[in-house]
């Protein structure tokens, strides 16, 4: 899988104290977004935030929980869209814990966008292109990278 | 530049997808666009103005037809997820680190 957006972080405090950061819904309230999450496979829950009409977000992540080994690994989806039932925005979470320096290294991974990228690398493989478009899709492209 | 709708949602589809293919050889006019698939004119239409309105393309009258062509910077769109969510969860992970520093204080 294309790693899209991938943020790599390192915290001062052991994995066990990180994790526990990442699926205690109270905690992830106070960092991250108000939630209903469990760290069960195949629970699924929300996130609840700020509307972004011009993002075209209506403010709720639908999430499914699908793979949770403690202290290590938490895996679950991030759907969103600009009402109930319109999903646009179909991207998955994956959060990786390791030991590191007496503290935790954090590997967060948001990929899914990869639909986007490989539309726009076939249409932009096509020939005919207008010579400034190229350069402009080419452009993003690096920077999608 | 209209952007009312997801181009996420706009891209979903396999039919419209293959419009913007055509798109990419050249800019058409929506009667080839429509002649060169199986589905009603009407149904062509529908998905131009999905994409229209996605800012995926851009419509121009030229003469008696109404021209289709790629706009560049309706991709841009994508980027901007990418973005928003690499600023999003930089700011969310600060906070997380701000909340263990505290909880390692009052301990």
């Amino acid at each position: 899988m294309k790693r899209d957006l991938v943020i790599k972080w390192h915290f001062p405090h052991p994995p066990e104290k990180v994790w526990e950061c990442l699926t205690s819904p109270q905690l992830v309230s106070q960092w991250l977004m108000k939630n209903d999450f469990k760290p069960i496979v195949g629970h699924k829950f929300q996130f609840h935030s700020k509307p972004l009409p011009k993002m075209g977000w209506d403010g709720i992540v639908y999430c499914e929980v699908l793979e949770v080994i403690p202290n290590q690994k938490l895996v679950y989806t991030w759907k969103g869209g600009p009402r109930p039932g319109v999903i646009g925005l179909d991207t998955l979470l994956t959060w990786a814990l390791t030991a590191e320096d007496g503290g935790t290294r954090m590997v967060l991974e948001h990929s899914g966008f990869k639909g986007f990228k490989n539309i726009i690398s076939s249409i932009f493989m096509e020939s005919g292109w207008k010579k400034g478009i190229t350069r402009r899709l080419n452009e993003l492209l690096n920077e999608m990278q | 530049m209209r952007t009312n709708t997801d181009p996420f949602q706009a891209l979903a589809d396999p039919g419209r997808r293959a419009i913007l293919m055509m798109l990419s050889q050249n800019r058409q006019s929506i009667n080839t666009i429509a002649g060169n698939f199986d589905i009603s004119r009407p149904a062509v239409s529908k998905h131009i103005k999905v994409l229209y309105e996605a800012g995926l393309v851009q419509i121009k009258d030229s003469g008696r037809e109404r021209y289709c062509e790629l706009n560049p910077d309706g991709f841009n769109e994508v980027k901007k997820w990418l973005d928003y969510f690499d600023q999003f969860w930089r700011t969310k992970l600060q906070n997380l680190e701000d909340l263990l520093n505290q909880q390692h204080k009052t301990k």
